[in-house]
């Protein structure tokens, strides 16, 4: 029985978690919801079996690898995976500027191959990378993207100013943006990216490098963006950001696509209960063995000092968990009791924490991480 | 103290090695490079001139060619500076009856030198030599050869030389190359690198997923490097009047000069943009373009005539725009030629820069791949 496993699992056949993901498996879990197929036109973006492979002489990356989901018109859909799992590539791939080495895209319906030059139009981008003109104005980068998107003379200056005062930058509308902090960059990208009203609005790590307010009020931005009626498509390794902002979410891990459902949703994933975290002095196997065996614990994950449990009613189970240290005689230096987050989902899924490093390097594991199957 | 200091130098010294050696590229410009300013430099500079075009013509009466003149021709087509005779022969001698015809073909830069010869060996009557003086080299060449041939033939005729755009300093006729060199850094350091900076600094990520063409991306970054570079190339233009003392014949020639440098500059920018859109580092690009700056200075004539240049050289010559931009600018500043012509160095130019742009735009990079 795998780790945290679901008691009512749909798909009979689930590998063994915590297997690495396998070549063909979109899902560990065989999560029906990860292929949502609708056929009622709803979607904006469709994605088949997308590869992306970067060869060098040194050694070859799949950092993308046979991915396939859909976007639904209007949503604001998170892609979340730790750095260098495949998220920026995937966004590459769909505005442009990278070409798939498989599988197809299509985006409103175009096709990403074919023609890009359709694409490019109903986009709005914002690398994750600041790519203004630090040496110009925020008007003249404005102006500069709004002629390149086509937006008429008539009405640019009037966008322009629109667009500056929704990013609250209205007052430095004439300073080189080489004088703006991350947070003021950032929102006039975000801007820019929306200055000829895109029907699809990609942001890629929108909050990198920010600080709590900054992040704040750029959250409040795509919200606002997001009622306008665009579609906005964000990457982010942020748990909190993905919480607070997206409609559905998508976890890419090593390439490879292996959650994929609403929020409320992916909670179901994890068996109902708390998570009890209790730091130790030192573990005994033996008691890791009766703790498991009890009734209300579901699953048991030991990293050194720290004891993760997953139960069905946290607060009764804490007695007789501690009653088993207290046998063992191992000192208990902290407990706590809480509902899974964002994060313990990710967990969960992938067998790592979102900011234990890239994709490629761990394994399934994660660095320090030690599981441990019943 | 000492163990330290020195620890720390030979981090620094090691961190420095290895960056030199993981890029191959630079490592080859680094040792290409004085190997090239020694076969191009050598070549350029100390050549031997062959092949010197100049008229002959009898003064009339008499109507039917004089022993003198007979062989005075014939011996100066076959002075030889080598055991080759044919392929290293100095004066390349063609014979015109019609000494206003030869002259002309002088004005326009058909010919280095007419000989106008006497109608008979004595002292009194000159042989006239008229030499293109806005070389800075044959003139003086053609006298050596004229005079030795008199002397071997036992005529004691005078020689009377007439410099047709007068004295010439070589300052007067390197000072025009040097427009071009400004031309040339101007572009390389504009537009080739302001691409560049951009691919390198990912600005580029931010503008290709707009519907931009790669077209407009050329043509755009390689007009604005063409005014950088006009900028550049006028106003050192004026710098060379001051410092060489040249005077401009006509108002015309102004504007001539002005048609030329915007041409060149086109020309050259388009080489340097389409060079550029290959190129993601600019270290990598810059190494390459102190190359390029080299190769097409050395081989435009600024400092020397091409004539001199060994024949992979001077194949050179013909696809670098500097040299049609020196040669038009020469023409027109120091000979007040017209575009008849320098008509032909333009078209040179033009068709280049076309060739070039489209080299940029199917060369560019859509991509980040």
């Amino acid at each position: 029985m795998p780790l945290f496993g679901l008691k009512k699992d749909p798909v009979p056949a689930a590998p063994a978690f915590p297997e690495p993901p396998t070549g063909t498996s979109v899902s560990p879990f065989g999560n029906p919801q990860v292929r949502q197929v609708s056929t009622d036109g709803s979607e904006i973006i469709r994605i088949e079996h997308l590869s992306k492979v970067f060869k060098s002489k040194i050694k070859t990356v799949i950092a993308v690898n046979d991915v396939s989901f859909e976007v639904k018109r209007g949503e604001i859909f998170g892609l979340l995976g730790s750095n260098g799992a495949g998220k920026s590539t995937l966004i590459r791939i769909l505005t442009t500027l990278l070409a798939p080495t498989s599988g197809q895209a299509f985006v409103n319906n175009y096709d990403i191959t074919r023609d890009p030059e359709s694409i490019r139009a109903i986009i709005g981008v914002c690398p994750q990378n600041y790519t203004s003109d630090l040496e110009l104005t925020a008007y003249d980068n404005l102006e500069f993207y709004g002629k390149l998107q086509n937006v008429p003379d008539s009405t640019l200056p009037a966008r322009i100013m629109e667009l500056l005062t929704m990013a609250g930058l209205a007052d430095r509308a004439y300073m080189p943006v080489a004088t703006f902090s991350g947070g003021m960059k950032r929102k006039l990208e975000i801007v820019r990216a929306f200055i000829h009203r895109p029907l699809i609005l990609f942001l890629d790590e929108p909050t990198i490098g920010l600080d709590p307010e900054a992040r704040r009020e750029v959250w409040q931005q795509i919200m606002m963006l997001n009622r306008e009626n665009t579609t906005i498509i964000l990457t982010t390794h942020y748990m909190d950001e993905a919480e607070k902002l997206c409609g559905r979410i998508a976890f890419v891990e090593r390439g490879k696509l292996i959650a994929l459902d609403t929020m409320e949703n992916l909670r179901k994933l994890i068996p109902a209960g708390d998570l009890i975290e209790i730091s130790i002095d030192h573990m005994d196997p033996l008691a890791e063995e009766e703790i498991r065996t009890l009734d209300l614990v579901n699953a048991v994950t030991v990293v050194e000092h720290n004891v993760t449990i997953s139960a069905t009613n946290g607060s009764q189970a804490i007695l007789s968990i501690l009653g088993v240290f207290d046998k063992y005689r191992i000192p208990v230096i902290s407990i706590s009791i809480r509902s899974p987050s964002l994060e313990d989902i990710f967990i969960y899924l992938t067998g790592k924490g979102l900011d234990n490093g890239s994709g490629e390097e761990n394994d399934a594991a994660g660095p320090g991480g030690r599981r441990r199957g019943p | 103290m000492m163990p330290g200091i020195l620890k720390s130098a030979i981090a620094i010294f090691r961190r420095d090695i290895k960056k030199f050696l993981s890029n191959p590229f630079i490592i080859m410009m680094t040792l290409l490079m004085p190997i090239m300013y020694l076969v191009v430099f050598g070549n350029a500079m100390g050549g031997t001139l062959t092949h010197i075009p100049v008229g002959v013509v009898q003064e009339v009466p008499p109507y039917n060619d004089t022993p003198l003149f007979t062989s005075a021709a014939y011996q100066l087509n076959h002075i030889s500076q080598g055991s080759n005779n044919d392929a290293e022969k100095l004066l390349d001698v063609t014979v015109y009856t019609d000494e206003v015809q030869a002259k002309q073909d002088l004005a326009n830069g058909k010919i280095s030198a007419v000989v106008v010869f006497p109608a008979s060996v004595s002292n009194d009557n000159a042989v006239r030599l008229y030499v293109d003086s806005s070389d800075s080299v044959t003139p003086s060449l053609v006298e050596e050869a004229v005079t030795s041939v008199l002397q071997g033939l036992g005529a004691n005729n005078p020689i009377t030389v007439d410099k047709i755009y007068g004295d010439i300093k070589y300052i007067q006729f390197f000072g025009v190359g040097v427009i071009m060199m400004a031309i040339f850094s101007a572009t390389s350091f504009g537009g080739g690198l302001a691409l560049i900076r951009d691919r390198e600094n990912g600005i580029h990520e931010g503008y290709l997923v707009t519907p931009i063409k790669r077209s407009s991306i050329v043509v755009g970054i390689i007009a604005s490097g063409t005014v950088r570079a006009f900028v550049a190339g006028f106003t050192i233009f004026w710098i060379d009047l001051l410092i060489t003392g040249i005077i401009l014949q006509s108002f015309q020639d102004f504007l001539l000069v002005l048609l030329v440098i915007f041409i060149a500059c086109v020309g050259v920018t388009s080489l340097v943009v389409s060079f550029a859109s290959r190129f993601s580092a600019q270290q990598e690009y810059q190494s390459v373009i102190v190359f390029l700056n080299l190769i097409l200075f050395m081989t435009s004539g600024a400092f020397y005539p091409v004539t001199g240049m060994p024949g992979w050289l001077r194949w050179i010559t013909t696809i670098n725009p500097e040299y049609y931009g020196v040669n038009a600018l020469r023409s027109i500043i120091l000979r007040n030629q017209g575009l008849n012509v320098i008509g032909i160095d333009l078209i040179a130019l033009l068709i280049f820069s076309t060739a070039m742009i489209i080299l940029g735009v199917v060369t560019y990079r859509r991509t980040l791949e």
